[in-house]
C-alpha cells in the first residue's frame, strides 16, 4: 500500500506503560477483515493494522458489491429503473423508491393523489422500522447478544408479511412508483397494520430491557467510537449518526416532503437525539439509542396516518412510456441511515442523462479511518456496527 | 464395581471385581501383567464413551435450549424432537474432508485437538460416577480435576499458533490469556467448601453432605455464610474457563469466525466441542459435588433406606442425582451463553484480576474465621 | 433562505468564483428547440475556485453550509466537450440547500480538491475521480474506492467502452 495507515499508536490507549517499553517496536499486525466476515454487513474489506489487540490503523476497501447503479440509470427508462433503485440499501427498499420518485416527480411538476402520500408515508416508516430492527438485531449479534437478533426478526417477519400483502415482494418492492404507489392496499391491509402497531409497542420494550439496557452491552458500546459534533459535520454524516452526536437535524421536520409537515404539525412524532446518557455523547450507545427510539416514533406516524387516510386514487396519471421535461432536480429523503440524495439530469427523452445516487452508507462509511485507531478489536466490531452500512448502498 | 482399576496399576495389589475376573478367564498364554492393562483399557473406554455420550446429549441439549429461548423449536426432523441430531451430526463430520491449511504447521496442527480432549478426559480419571464406582480413588481428587482441565489451554494455543491464520492468533491469545487469568478466583474459591469438608477427595466430600435427607449440603448458609459468595465466584469463574458466553471471545463468532477453531473442520473440531462440553459438565458436576450436595439427595438417601448402602439401587440413584445436578448446571451454562452479550478482553481481564481474585480471597479469609473460630460452637456443625 | 436570498448573499459577501446562476424557466415560445428547463435553480462557480468558494459558503453566518451532501460529476452527452461538477450542499442551521456546478474541459480535467474544507469531499472525489477522469490536486488519498485498482477507462463517461476482457474473464 502507498498510502500509510496511522502508524503511532495511541498513547491514551496505553497509558500505563513505562516508558522503556514503547522503544520496543514489535511489527504491527495486518489483520483482513473480509470480504467475508459475520461482521462487516456485507462483503467490505477493511484492512486493520494492529498492535496486539489496539487497532493503529483501518482501511475500508470497497467495491465488492459494485454493480454499476448508475451507469444502468443512462440506459434504461425512467421506470425501468425503479426495482434499480431497491437493490442498493435493501433492507429500506421503500425509502429508496421514494426517494427516486420524488426526485422524477419533481422534475415533471406532478401532485401526487393525498392517498398515495399516506400509503407511501405508512410503507416507508414501516421499512424504517423493520431497517431499525436489522440494525439493532445485527448489532447485538456482532456483541455477542444471540437472541434479541431472533425477536427482531420475528416483528420484521410480520412487517414482510404486510409488504408482501400489499405489493407481493417481501424485500426489494418496487411499490412506490413514480406518480403515487402502484396498487392500492387489499381490503383489511390498514387494520392489520394497526394490530401490528399495537402488538410492536409491546415488543419493543422487550427489545430494550433485554438489549438497550443490559449491563454488559452499555459497557461495549459505551464511549467507544466517539464522533464529536464538529467531526461528525465534516464527514457530511447524516441520519442517527448525526443525531446520536447531539446535532438535532430530521429532513422529515427541517426540510419536510410529501406528510411530514402536516403530521409534524399535529405533534404526531419527535425526534431522538442521543444525549451522552451512558457514557461519551456521540459513542455507539447514542447511535443505537437513537435507533431503538426511531422506531416508537415511526409507528406513532403509521398511526397518524391511519387515523388521517382516506379512500381516493392511488396514482397520478403517468403515460406508460414517460419523457422527463428537460432540467435537473435532487431530492433528498431521510432513509433510515441518512439522507438519500438523488440526482436526475434530464434532457427530455425516454432515459435519464444522468441518475445520481448519493448512498447515506457510502459517506457514514468514511468515518471509520478516523475512529478505528486507538480502538480495541473487539471494539472495531462495535464500531462499524454502529455506522449501520448496508454495503449494497455503500457501492451501488 | 470397577473400583481402583488404577489403583491396582499404581501398585496396589489385591483384588478388585474387574481383576478378579480377567484373572479369571485369562487364557494360559496370556501373561500376568496384562490383566491390569486390560482393567485400564476398559477403564479408558468407559471414560471416553461416557464423555462421548455427555456430548452428544449437551449438543442437543444447547440446540434445544437455543431454540426455545429463540421462539423456535430447535431440531425436530431427526428423531422425536430430534434427539437423534448429534448422531446425525457426528456422522457428517466422519464423512468430512481432512484439511490441513497450507503453511500450518503439521504436527502441531494435529496434536492440538487431541491435547484438548485428553485433557479432559485425564481430569475424568477422578471423576466418580457413584459413590462406588470410580475410576482412580486419588485423595487429591479436586486438585487433579483443575489440574488436568488447565493443560487443555496448551492445546488451545497450539491450535491457534498451528492454523496459520491470524484470526486464530487472536483468538488462543484471548483464551490463554482469560483462562490464566480466572484459575485464580476458581481455585481459591473452591478453598471454601474444602475448608468445610477437610479434604480433596470428591466422593469424601458428598459423603460429607448425607443427613437431613440428603439435603445437608454446603450452600445453605448456616453451613458457612461464606459458602453462597464462593459459589457466585465459582460459577463465573468456571464460565470462562470453559469459554462460554459472557466469555466467549476466544471463540467470538462474529468477530474472528471461530477464534482458534477457524480452521478446523470435520472429526478435529468436533474434538474441540466435545471438550468443550464435556469440560462443561465436568466443572458443573465439581460444581455439585462442593456446593449442592454431590450424590446427596432425597432419591439417595430414600434408596439407602430402603435397599442398603451397598445396593445396586443406591448406587443407581447417586449417579442419577449426581447426573442431575450436573446438568442443571449445563443448563444454566446454556441458558446465560444465549441471553448475555460477550464481554470485551479487556474487561473479562479487569474483571477477572481486579473484582473476582480479591473477592475470592476476601471469601477464603472469612470463612478460614468462621471455621475457626465460630463453626466449633455451632451445634449442626458438629454431627 | 430560498435561492434568491442565498444568491443575493453570495454576490454581497463577493463569495470567489461565483459566475452566475441558472434557474428553471418555461420555454420560449418562440424558439421551436427551446425545451426549457425544470428542477432546482444552481450556481455556476469557476473550477479553479471551488474550494475556496466551498469554504467561504461554509464559514458565512447568513450562508452556513455545514454538510457537503454529495460531490459527483456529470458527463452531458458524447458531443459536449465539458464535464459538469456537481456539489450539493445543506445548511442545519438556515435549512436551506445549494447546488454548485462547475464546468471542466474533457481534455484537461483537473481542480483542486475540496478536501481541507469539507472531509466529507474525500471519498465523493475518489469516486469522481475513477468513473469520471477527474484529477483533484492534493487530494490525499486518490485511489480507486470503487473500482478495482488496475481497471482501465472511466466507466460514467458517455465515450466508455466496456473491455471485452478481464483478467481473464470474458464478457463474450
Amino acid at each position: 500500500m502507498s498510502t500509510p495507515l496511522h502508524t503511532e499508536p495511541d498513547r491514551a490507549a496505553r497509558q500505563g506503560e513505562r516508558e522503556f517499553l514503547l522503544d520496543v517496536r514489535t511489527q504491527d499486525m495486518e489483520v483482513n477483515m473480509g470480504p467475508q466476515h459475520p461482521a462487516t454487513h456485507g462483503v467490505m474489506r477493511i484492512l486493520v493494522r494492529a498492535d496486539g489487540e489496539v487497532c493503529t490503523g483501518a482501511q475500508p476497501h470497497l467495491g465488492y458489491l459494485h454493480r454499476c447503479a448508475e451507469k444502468i440509470g443512462e440506459n434504461v427508462e425512467w421506470l425501468q429503473y425503479l426495482p434499480y433503485t431497491d437493490r442498493y440499501d435493501y433492507l429500506a427498499a421503500m425509502n429508496n423508491n421514494l426517494g427516486y420518485s420524488m426526485a422524477v416527480e419533481k422534475l415533471m411538476g406532478i401532485e401526487i393523489p393525498r392517498r398515495a402520500l399516506m400509503i407511501r408515508t405508512i410503507c416507508a416508516e414501516l421499512n424504517r422500522i423493520g431497517s431499525h430492527l436489522i440494525a439493532f438485531g445485527t448489532y447485538g449479534l456482532d456483541i455477542g447478544a444471540f437472541t434479541p437478533f431472533l425477536y427482531m426478526f420475528r416483528e420484521r417477519e410480520w412487517m414482510m408479511a404486510l409488504f408482501e400483502k400489499i405489493c407481493g415482494a417481501r424485500l426489494t418492492y418496487s411499490y412506490i412508483r413514480i406518480g403515487g404507489v402502484f396498487n392500492d392496499a387489499p381490503p383489511g391491509w390498514l387494520s392489520e397494520v394497526e394490530r401490528f402497531c399495537d402488538v410492536f409497542e409491546e415488543k419493543w420494550q422487550e427489545y430494550v430491557d433485554l438489549l438497550m439496557v443490559n449491563h454488559i452491552f452499555v459497557q461495549r458500546t459505551a464511549n467507544i467510537g466517539v464522533i464529536p459534533p464538529a467531526m461528525a459535520l465534516d464527514f457530511g454524516l447524516t441520519g442517527p449518526m448525526l443525531r446520536g452526536s447531539g446535532i438535532d437535524f430530521d429532513l422529515r421536520r427541517d426540510m419536510p416532503y410529501e406528510l411530514y409537515a402536516e403530521i409534524w404539525k399535529a405533534g404526531a412524532f419527535q425526534i431522538p437525539l442521543g444525549k451522552g446518557e451512558r457514557g461519551q455523547l456521540g459513542d455507539c450507545w447514542d447511535r443505537s439509542y437513537v435507533r431503538v427510539m426511531e422506531m416508537i416514533e415511526s409507528i406513532k406516524i403509521v398511526r397518524w396516518c391511519l387515523g388521517a387516510i382516506e379512500p381516493g386514487p392511488v396514482i397520478a396519471d403517468i403515460p406508460k412510456t414517460l419523457r422527463v421535461p428537460n432540467g435537473e432536480a435532487y431530492v433528498g429523503i431521510e432513509n433510515p441511515r441518512g439522507e438519500l440524495g438523488h440526482y436526475v439530469v434530464s434532457d427530455g427523452g425516454k432515459v435519464a442523462i444522468r441518475c445520481r445516487v448519493r448512498g447515506p452508507s457510502f459517506t457514514n462509511l468514511a468515518v471509520l479511518e478516523e475512529l478505528m485507531p486507538g480502538a480495541l478489536i473487539a471494539d472495531a466490531i462495535a464500531i462499524i456496527g454502529s455506522t449501520d452500512i448496508v454495503v449494497g448502498e455503500t457501492d451501488r | 464395581m470397577l473400583a481402583s482399576a488404577t489403583g491396582v496399576a499404581a501398585g496396589e495389589t489385591g483384588g478388585n471385581a474387574v481383576d478378579t475376573f480377567l484373572a479369571g478367564v485369562k487364557p494360559e498364554f496370556v501373561p500376568a501383567w496384562a490383566v491390569p492393562l486390560t482393567a485400564i483399557a476398559i477403564g479408558v473406554g468407559i471414560a471416553i464413551a461416557l464423555v462421548s455420550v455427555v456430548a452428544m446429549f449437551s449438543v442437543w441439549l444447547e440446540r434445544k435450549v437455543a431454540g426455545h429461548i429463540q421462539c423456535r423449536y430447535g431440531p425436530m426432523r431427526v428423531g422425536w424432537h430430534g434427539w437423534l441430531q448429534p448422531i446425525a451430526d457426528g456422522v457428517k463430520l466422519l464423512l468430512k474432508e481432512d484439511l490441513v491449511p497450507l503453511g500450518a504447521d503439521r504436527v502441531l496442527y494435529v496434536l492440538a485437538p487431541s491435547i484438548v480432549l485428553a485433557s479432559v478426559l485425564a481430569a475424568m480419571a477422578a471423576y466418580p460416577l457413584a459413590p462406588g464406582f470410580y475410576f482412580a480413588d486419588v485423595d487429591l481428587g479436586i486438585f487433579f480435576i483443575l489440574a488436568m482441565t488447565s493443560t487443555t489451554t496448551i492445546g488451545v494455543v497450539m491450535a491457534g499458533w498451528s492454523s496459520n491464520s491470524k484470526w486464530s492468533l487472536y483468538g488462543s491469545m484471548r483464551e490463554a490469556a482469560q483462562v490464566i487469568a480466572y484459575e485464580i478466583p476458581l481455585g481459591i474459591s473452591l478453598l471454601v467448601p474444602i475448608m468445610v469438608a477437610g479434604s480433596f477427595d470428591l466422593i469424601e466430600v458428598s459423603r460429607d453432605q448425607a443427613g437431613f435427607f440428603g439435603l445437608n449440603w454446603y450452600i445453605w448458609p448456616w453451613v458457612n455464610p461464606f459458602m453462597l459468595p464462593a459459589f457466585v465466584l465459582f460459577f463465573i469463574a468456571i464460565l470462562a474457563e470453559t469459554k462460554r458466553a459472557p466469555f466467549d471471545l476466544p471463540e467470538a463468532e462474529s468477530e474472528l469466525v471461530a477464534g482458534f477453531m477457524t480452521e478446523y473442520s470435520g472429526i478435529r473440531w468436533s474434538f474441540f466441542f466435545m471438550e468443550e462440553y464435556a469440560a462443561m459438565f465436568l466443572y458443573s458436576a465439581v460444581g455439585a459435588f462442593f456446593f449442592f450436595g454431590g450424590f446427596e439427595s432425597p432419591l439417595t438417601w430414600g434408596a439407602a433406606k430402603a435397599f442398603g448402602d451397598h445396593s445396586v439401587a443406591y448406587q443407581a440413584a447417586a449417579a442419577t442425582t449426581l447426573i442431575v445436578k450436573s446438568f442443571a448446571g449445563v443448563f444454566l451454562m446454556m441458558w446465560l451463553r444465549w441471553t448475555l452479550p460477550r464481554v470485551r478482553i479487556d474487561q473479562v481481564m479487569t474483571l477477572g484480576y481486579k473484582y473476582l481474585t480479591p473477592l475470592s480471597l476476601l471469601c477464603v479469609l472469612g470463612a478460614g474465621l468462621w471455621e475457626v473460630f465460630l463453626a466449633p460452637h455451632l451445634s449442626w456443625r458438629n454431627g | 433562505m430560498d435561492f434568491r436570498g442565498i444568491l443575493d448573499r453570495l454576490k454581497t459577501a463577493r463569495v470567489p468564483g461565483l459566475l452566475g446562476a441558472d434557474e428553471p424557466r418555461d420555454p420560449n415560445p418562440a424558439d421551436k428547440k427551446d425545451k426549457g428547463r425544470r428542477g432546482d435553480p444552481f450556481v455556476w462557480v469557476e473550477p479553479r475556485e471551488l474550494p475556496a468558494f466551498l469554504e467561504r459558503c461554509r464559514d458565512d453566518e447568513r450562508l452556513r453550509f455545514e454538510l457537503l451532501v454529495d460531490l459527483s460529476a456529470v458527463d452531458p452527452s458524447k458531443d459536449d466537450p465539458n464535464l459538469w461538477i456537481v456539489v450539493q450542499l445543506l445548511s442545519l442551521a438556515h435549512r436551506h440547500r445549494l447546488t454548485v456546478k462547475c464546468t471542466l474541459p474533457k481534455a484537461e480535467a483537473r481542480l483542486p480538491s475540496s478536501v481541507p474544507v469539507y472531509r466529507a469531499a474525500q471519498w465523493h472525489e475518489r469516486e469522481c475521480g475513477e468513473m469520471f477522469g477527474i484529477t483533484f490536486e492534493g487530494h490525499p488519498d486518490p485511489r480507486n474506492i470503487l473500482l478495482p485498482e488496475d481497471w482501465v477507462g472511466h466507466p460514467l463517461r458517455k465515450d466508455y467502452v466496456f473491455p471485452d476482457e478481464y483478467h481473464g474473464i470474458s464478457c463474450k
